[in-house]
């Protein structure tokens, strides 16, 4: 099969976009970019992202009951008469807890049974995850999924008052990776007025000189740094002068003692995302508010029990998801392998956000909490308070050596994918 | 079949009690004698559907050779069909017209419509077929038991089955496929990666 052109890789490209990836290949410091990827997204799919921006900005997150998700009937309807695992099983439930839980291993058996029939077969794309056990598992994706994730960033950034602001000419996200072999390629974002994207390994390797690490993302100044708590302790080691307006941490703990570095570091939000490949970005924890707050309207996290009892609040179970914005996947009550307490307060304000807020409550060594705003509620998800190590150096040592690992690893949502 | 139908004998006793003239021979040219595009067409209508005459012409075309029995058979569902229950329930959104022309195609290649007729198997068939098609299941049964039922009645519903079994897996296999393509492996942008 022959590669992928740049007219497929960036369907919607202007000169302005040629001139962005130019500058982020050419530049005399760019690492060595071992891949090419892209947007593909269409004229009618720019619009079709911009549309669920301004969707997710003004939904609100309901109360995380069956009887709250107005859209969960059609939801389990569409579900068992478009996809064959689920059609195989007869029809639909009337309540969700009718319907048997899968995992990650349901999927990886075969994720084609779980694929839609309206999903276009032409325009699929996958994200790859190893998992705890390391066994790959593909994850059945579409660009205009990927493209969305950027609306629940923006979400969650609004939470601490950051709107993203990068255009033409500038350079919006650096996903930062630390690994021996990474996935590393340049783009640009057509919702963003073609803004610079560019997916990075701070591994040495990758580069002419390692001090042209720093040079080259100070010369960028991405907008937003995107990393995991590994590549941002190595991010903090090159001591470069960067102004990001946030940076967004994914893929695993975000240790207390290194969010505050950070936010020392680069004097902007820190905002830890519990995103899985399965189902993208779920909630991002709110120092504030002591838990993670949920941030998709569309998705209906319940806790369960090994039987699939669903917990009350304050119980620790197994975060268990149903919907999203995954239309090559969706899911029905996917257990993800995490565990949290959940627990609810009310009426406590938000910073700059209407209506109200929660605190959070401990449990067994986790928080987690669930919050209201006006007439919604923010749900909280994974959260692990572990042993804050005091220096730097030791911080990254210390995610990994942390107890039971792969727990630890699911209950962040690791993908430790190739992608980094 | 996520709704609850009717009696199942109820249907059955219609059947049985098919007038003659629905019975009579389908017009194909110059031969026979009932318009079954008439027939079709005014029993859509009576139930709030029009399919255009476009699609009535098909129940006007064909050879006596290789179309009597489709024909004969879309005309003894339009009686099943025209019962006063269905009427009750509302079939504007139902697949009506694809079961009087499809559905009497498929089961027209598995016997005659006397044998539907006078067969208390195949009549059981005909009631079951006909709810099914249009998202129904007989009264007082589960989904499970009526697609069990059917299926081990009907030759018709058999091959149904195999067809969309084949084509499921024909659509996973094109599924992994595409996930296994190097232009997938390049995916997509996301502004934070997992």
């Amino acid at each position: 099969m022959s590669e992928p052109s740049d007219l497929e890789r960036y369907p919607t490209l202007t000169e302005h976009g040629r001139r962005m990836l130019q500058r982020l290949r050419e530049h005399p410091c760019a690492p060595m970019f071992r891949n090419e990827s892209g947007n593909r997204l269409t004229p009618d799919d720019v619009a079709t992202v911009r549309a669920f921006e301004r969707e997710v900005a003004e939904a609100e997150v309901p109360e995380q009951r069956e009887e709250s998700a107005a859209w969960l009937t059609e939801f389990l309807q569409r579900v068992y008469r478009e996809v064959p695992f689920y059609r195989a099983l007869g029809g639909a439930p009337r309540r969700l807890s009718d319907v048997p839980t899968i995992s990650r291993g349901d999927l990886g058996h075969d994720v084609a049974r779980f694929v839609p029939d309206s999903a276009p077969v032409a325009r699929l794309i996958n994200f790859r995850t190893s998992g705890t056990t390391g066994h790959p598992l593909l994850i059945a994706s579409h660009p205009l999924v990927a493209a969305s994730y950027l609306a629940f960033h923006r979400r969650a950034l609004a939470r601490f008052g950051v709107t993203l602001r990068a255009r033409r000419g500038e350079v919006g996200v650096a996903l930062l990776g630390y690994q021996r072999k990474c996935f590393t390629y340049v783009s640009v974002t057509p919702t963003l007025d073609e803004a610079g994207l560019v997916k990075l390994n701070l591994y040495p390797d990758d580069w002419r000189e390692p001090e042209d690490r720093r040079k080259y993302l100070e010369e960028l100044a991405p907008e937003v740094l995107a990393g995991d708590p590994i590549s941002f302790v190595e991010l903090l080691k090159l001591r470069a002068e960067l102004r990001p307006r946030a940076l967004l941490s994914t893929s695993m703990a975000l240790l207390p003692a290194l969010r505050r570095a950070l936010e020392g570091a680069f004097h902007c939000p820190v905002v830890d995302l519990y995103s899985l490949n399965e189902a993208g970005p779920v909630a991002a924890f709110d120092p504030a508010c002591g838990g993670h707050v949920l941030l998709q309207h569309r998705m209906l996290v319940e806790i369960l029990d090994v039987r699939g009892k669903a917990l009350p609040n304050g119980e620790r179970g197994e975060v268990t998801l149903t919907g999203g914005f995954n239309f090559c996947l969706p899911l029905v009550r996917y257990r993800t392998g995490d565990f949290v307490a959940r627990s609810i307060r009310r009426r406590v304000r938000t910073r700059g956000a209407r209506g109200t807020r929660s605190g959070a409550l401990p449990h067994a060594g986790r928080r987690v909490a669930e919050q209201h705003r006006g007439d919604s509620r923010l749900g909280p998800v994974r959260a692990a308070p572990v042993p804050a190590p005091a220096t730097r150096g030791r911080l990254a040592r210390a995610a990994c050596r942390r107890p039971r690992l792969t727990r630890i690893r699911a209950a962040c949502g690791i993908a430790s994918a190739v992608w980094g | 079949m996520d709704r609850e139908g009717c009696e199942l004998s109820h249907l059955m006793r219609r059947i049985s009690e098919t007038p003659p003239d629905f019975l009579d021979e389908p017009r194909l040219g110059e031969q026979g004698t009932v318009a079954v595009s008439a027939v079709v067409g005014d029993l859509c209508r009576w139930h709030g559907a029009d399919p255009g005459s476009a699609a009535l012409a098909a129940f006007a075309m064909g050879t006596p050779k290789s179309d009597r029995n489709r024909l004969r058979v879309s005309l003894l569902l339009s009686w099943v069909l025209a019962d006063g229950w269905f009427r009750t329930a509302d079939l504007r959104a139902a697949p009506l017209f694809p079961l009087l022309s499809q559905g009497a195609s498929e089961l027209s290649e598995h016997g005659s419509v006397e044998k539907l007729i006078t067969d208390p198997e195949r009549r059981e068939e005909l009631a079951r077929f006909c709810l099914a098609r249009l998202g129904f299941r007989p009264q007082g049964e589960s989904r499970a038991q009526a697609e069990d039922r059917l299926t081990s009645l009907s030759a018709a519903e058999r091959a149904r089955v195999l067809r969309a079994s084949r084509a499921a897996e024909e659509r996973a296999r094109a599924v992994r496929e595409a996930l296994a393509r190097k232009a997938a492996e390049e995916s997509a942008d996301k502004y934070t990666r997992e």
